[in-house]
């Protein structure tokens, strides 16, 4: 797409999510007003009452699949769409929803609803790329403002994307914050999580959340085994890494380990 | 200079901040941060960690309130001396003018004086370390140059060490022998004061002080006798950096993976580390375009990645990579080990990886009682650190030049040779074999080969790999580049006198030969045989197919060309280009070999060679790593001890040894 | 394989075997005898050796020329997949069960080829275990050395590995 003249169609659409990842392209505040002038924004619910099916350019998608129209929607709009990129959590990973796809679903229905027919719900919540080709991925709960004009800045210059996939750590010592889990002792996912956020937690003192998911090669064992060192129990654990990311597989290894009391995550 | 030692009291403390103030330096000393003590800019003595210890064990910093008022008992906190010197984020290049005229402009720092209070004995090492590293090689850091002048440096001697401290193994410390202005050892009742420079001792004169006692004096030699007692009997560490560099097979780098997390936190605290990453920041449109220089580090998936593969992938590749290059490669390189044994790589290790324990491990050293201690490890008192690194704005500095686009042939279906044209006369003296960075505008800047040369320019050829490169692969007739070069080392032409040459290379691998090829051709009756065996994917995919045809039918130089495969109307060979010589009746004993091309494709290319009889010494080839800057200071293209960008592209194989072809390294 | 047969030259076969890289390690004795097995043969541009999948009843060794292996691939046609030069092996599959050619061999320019008659030649392996126990190896060595080549080939690695959008 470099040094395209034409406005390119960009449309944001949503599935099961929260919205949040939407609502950091309203927040660009002034920038949105120049990607409104790069781009021809043909479809955004939450920002304009103008509505289109397609075609796109570019096509954000949030949220994750968790319905069986969800299902066959993603697909209709995979052929709409030129490049798709996913947004959030919930659209790469699966969300905190994704919570369920441990648990036996079927029970919460029966738990929660009356008539549990009329609930349409998938068993799993599951990430977007489950379903369709993913052209690019934007990490995060939400995504990060700065990361999403990189990336539509690099579809305008013709630059390849700087989205590093490496530890919030670096972002912490850049910033010159104080190391929470080595002098705070807390259990923080930073070095194990995906830096996009500019080390938002731990910079106001408070482990790192994990986000922004697994960054690659994450080896969530050996941190897993580091907090079981400093005495947090296997269930502590596990809770910290079933938040938002809690079905990417580097994160959902750990929670699984010893849910049947068969082994431990040490 | 003024000898001797004086006292300050301790009272007085502030007196001594307020004069490194003035003249507005800024001064930056310990202070008391977040659970940890960080350095930063202090306006008064009472900002200083007065009370304050840290308990340090690998993975584990605990803040103390101890009783006594002491100052500087503490061990090095997570930030170093480098945040000042060598910024988490600087900006370099601010592209300057109007639309398709654009030209990259460094953009200078221009720091305040700064004053370094509290620095240890093992910090100066570092110090000297990164002068060396950034200010002493044929290129230097500009920004790092401009910020290290003026620096004022008050070390101070400790007085404890943390568990993690190993300065005397390293041979840096506990004592403070040199570069320093001024040295403060503190008493309890105040501070023992030795002057280092012309600059310490004004700043001493100044403060009018009273000479130290005999008994002070011995107050602290007892505390530093201490102090080694407390650190104990170096372990042994003869050989080590050999020892490292022979352990790439060692089982152990896989154990070590299985611990770390290649988060990065060891290299970012580490008062030596450069590896810096260079990012492009512009707007929407492309306009107000930056290039900013910041911390990274080799434990990142990206840092040794090339257009289609990635020369570091596993943890255990990259784990060894920085323990190899930190205690051995660095001799090679910078003549110092890199290490200065202050110990924050293993306190700052979320999970408490301890390198002292892992490099005894892997290099296996003998018993204690067998080898003598290790020398020092940089002459910290000849060390260029405190009337600092001297050098004037310019100097040995690579810029930036434009050339403009005269030409362009389509060599194949992503391949452009550009022709430019230039005035630089840097870029006119380039070298066979020499590259360039080749910039545009909000993009990377990648390292591309210099195809020809001209009295009024050169050629590059290109292929348009990614973003960067189809852009410059994009651009027309007229359009503006900016060049940084040429660096490297060339071709030995002079090696091919009276010899027979082999040039053997496959695809893109024909440009950085070419102007080899142009060379030789010059100077036609200097050598005997001439051969170029050639290989490519298909008939389409070769370069120069016009100018390959002319060359072959003149007779000077004899071409075999051969392609993977081909249609029905190729006439040419089809096959790999190894078996052009590996069956070929001639003798190869006085043949000089060029090669060019995938690495494995190089090797199989090699291998005929040994069989054929030609040694290591005369077999030549370039290498292709990932660089950032093209001058051998962003530390990404290392392969073992060698700078691809500076020490080579062009090496011969008996010096890459085994380096050449092995996976991961 | 089909060919035109040659009259007497100035070259023995026994001396053109002595020359060509495949053969020049054998004993004298085994290449005479060899010689005695084969003939020298001249090609034209375009005459098709052997065809793939067919029976393949000769082996020969190209002396002169370039003769292009190729395989059929119906949405692309006829690939050319190897040439065999000067000195190396064409057809060995007239002496490695079941005797079929696994490619179409064409000679891409006029030539000379020394031809051997592969039913002739297993009789002969048969009868003599000396002479099978010499030139084997050297067949599969030829083999070996173009299968080195074609997997080098396969790895592609000139080729450009580019999935991204940008």
């Amino acid at each position: 797409m470099a040094g395209v003249v034409h406005r390119p169609r960009l449309g944001v659409v949503k599935f099961a999510s929260c919205d949040g990842c939407q609502l950091t392209l309203l927040d660009l505040e002034d920038q949105l007003l120049d990607v409104a002038e790069r781009f021809e924004i043909v479809e955004f619910a939450e920002a304009t009452s103008r509505r289109s099916k397609g075609p796109f350019d570019i096509l954000l998608v949030e949220g994750s699949i968790s319905t069986p129209e969800q299902a066959e929607e993603i697909v209709r709009l995979r052929r709409e769409a030129t490049l798709l990129v996913t947004i959030g959590a919930c659209a790469t990973a699966g969300g905190i929803q994704a919570l369920r796809n441990l648990a036996d679903h079927d029970a919460f229905r029966r738990a929660v609803y009356p008539r549990p027919g009329l609930i349409e719900s998938l068993p799993r919540s599951t990430p977007v790329s489950e379903y369709v080709a993913v052209d690019a991925e934007l990490y995060g709960c939400p995504i990060s403002g700065a990361q999403l004009l990189e990336l539509l800045t690099a579809l305008t210059v013709g630059r390849r994307p700087q989205l590093p996939d490496e530890a919030v750590c670096l972002e912490c010592k850049r910033r010159g914050a104080v190391c929470v889990l080595v002098a705070g002792a807390q259990s923080c996912l930073g070095p194990v999580t995906r830096t996009g956020c500019g080390a938002l937690c731990p910079v106001f003192g408070r482990g790192c959340y994990g986000c922004f998911g697994p960054r690659e090669a994450a080896n969530s064992e050996s941190l897993a085994a580091w907090f079981a060192g400093d005495g947090a129990s296997d269930k502590e654990i596990r809770g910290l890494f079933a938040q938002f990311n809690v079905n990417a597989p580097a994160f959902r290894r750990i929670v699984e380990a010893g849910r049947d009391g068969e082994g431990s995550v040490r | 200079m003024v000898a001797g030692a004086w006292f300050l009291p301790r009272a007085e403390l502030d007196r001594l901040v307020q004069s490194l103030r003035a003249g507005g330096r800024e001064v930056i000393a310990p202070t008391v941060g977040e659970g940890a003590i960080v350095l930063s800019g202090v306006e008064t003595a009472d900002e200083l960690p007065h009370g304050w210890g840290v308990e340090v064990a690998p993975g584990r910093a605990t803040l103390v309130k101890r009783a006594a008022e002491r100052v500087f008992d503490q061990p090095p906190g997570p930030t170093s001396w480098k945040r000042w010197t060598f910024p988490p984020r600087v900006d370099q290049i601010e592209w300057i003018g109007a639309n398709g005229e654009r030209l990259p402009q460094p953009v200078a720092a221009q720091p305040k004086p700064m004053a370094f209070l509290g620095v240890r004995a093992c910090e100066i090492a570092a110090l000297a370390v990164q002068d060396r590293v950034l200010a002493a090689g044929p290129v230097v850091d500009a920004d790092y140059v401009a910020r290290r002048k003026d620096n004022l440096i008050v070390a101070v001697e400790c007085a404890v060490a943390g568990e993690t401290c190993f300065c005397s193994t390293m041979g840096t410390g506990p004592e403070v022998t040199g570069g320093f202005d001024v040295a403060l050892s503190e008493l309890d009742d105040g501070f023992l004061i030795r002057v280092g420079s012309t600059a310490g001792s004004a700043l001493v004169d100044g403060l009018g002080l009273a000479p130290v006692s005999d008994v002070q004096q011995a107050a602290a030699r007892r505390a530093m006798a201490a102090l080694r007692d407390q650190l104990g009997p170096p372990p042994p560490t003869d050989g080590l950096p050999e020892r490292l560099v022979a352990a790439v097979d060692s089982p152990r780098w896989a154990e070590i993976a299985q611990r770390c997390l290649a988060c990065a936190n060891c290299t970012l605290v580490c008062p030596t580390c450069f590896c810096t990453s260079v990012g492009q920041r512009s707007e929407l449109d492309g306009q107000g375009a930056t290039s900013e220089r910041r911390w990274d580090s080799c434990f990142t998936l990206d840092f040794a990645r090339v257009a289609g593969g990635n020369f570091r992938t596993r943890v255990e590749d990259r784990y060894r990579q920085w323990l190899t290059h930190k205690f051995g490669t660095w001799w090679s390189q910078f003549g110092t080990s890199g290490c200065v044994g202050c110990g924050r790589c293993i306190t700052w290790c979320p999970v408490g990886i301890d390198v002292r324990a892992e490099i005894m491990a892997v290099a296996g050293l003998p018993a204690p009682e067998a080898v003598p201690p290790v020398a020092p490890v940089v002459s910290v008192a000849s060390a260029a650190s405190v009337e600092s690194v001297a050098l004037a704005p310019g100097e040995r500095v690579m810029p930036w030049a434009s050339a403009r686009v005269v030409s362009k042939t389509s060599e194949t279906a992503d391949v452009v040779t550009l022709r430019l044209a230039t005035d630089d006369p840097g870029l006119l003296a380039g070298q066979p074999g020499q590259f360039v960075m080749a910039a545009l505008p909000a993009l990377a800047a990648p390292p591309v080969s210099v195809s020809r040369f001209h009295p009024d320019g050169l050629e590059l050829t290109v292929r348009a790999a990614g973003a960067a490169t189809r852009a410059i692969c994009n651009l027309e007739r007229g359009a503006t580049v900016g060049l940084r070069g040429p660096v490297g080392r060339g071709w030995p032409v002079d090696l091919a006198e009276g010899r027979d040459v082999l040039i053997v290379t496959g695809g893109i691998g024909l440009a950085p030969l070419r102007p080899l090829i142009d060379e030789l051709l010059r100077r036609r009756d200097r050598s005997a045989r001439l051969h170029l065996a050639y290989g490519a994917r298909t008939p389409g995919d070769r370069l120069y197919k016009a100018e390959l045809d002319r060359l072959a039918a003149g007779g000077e130089i004899e071409i075999s060309q051969t392609v993977d495969r081909a249609g029905p109307e190729w006439l040419g060979r089809v096959g790999v280009v190894t078996q052009v010589i590996d069956r070929a009746f001639c003798s190869c004993d006085r043949t000089i070999a060029f090669i060019c091309g995938p690495e494995r494709m190089m090797e199989a290319t090699v291998k005929v060679l040994h069989e054929r009889g030609v040694p290591d010494e005369r077999v030549f080839a370039t290498l292709e790593r990932h660089m950032d800057c093209g001058v051998g200071l962003c530390g990404h293209c290392q392969l073992g001890r060698f700078f691809v960008c500076k020490d080579g592209p062009v090496f011969s194989l008996a010096e890459l040894g085994p380096a050449f072809g092995r996976e991961g390294l | 394989m089909t060919a035109r047969h040659l009259g007497p030259t100035d070259r023995s076969l026994e001396d053109v075997l002595a020359a060509t890289w495949l053969t020049y390690p054998l004993p004298v004795e085994t290449r005479s005898r060899l010689a005695a097995l084969g003939r020298l043969a001249t090609v034209s541009a375009g005459d098709v050796l052997m065809r793939e999948g067919e029976p393949n009843d000769s082996l020969a060794i190209v002396l002169d020329g370039r003769v292009a292996l190729r395989m059929r691939v119906p949405e692309r046609g006829q690939v050319t997949i190897l040439t065999v030069e000067p000195g190396d092996v064409v057809g060995w599959s007239a002496v490695v069960p079941p005797y079929r050619a696994t490619s179409t061999a064409v000679a891409l320019v006029g030539g000379e080829l020394a031809v051997f008659d592969g039913p002739m030649l297993r009789v002969a392996f048969e009868r003599e275990p000396e002479l099978a126990a010499e030139v084997y190896p050297l067949v599969l060595s030829a083999v070996a050395r173009r299968l080195e080549g074609t997997r080098l080939q396969l790895l592609d690695l000139f080729t450009q590995r580019w999935t991204e959008p940008w």
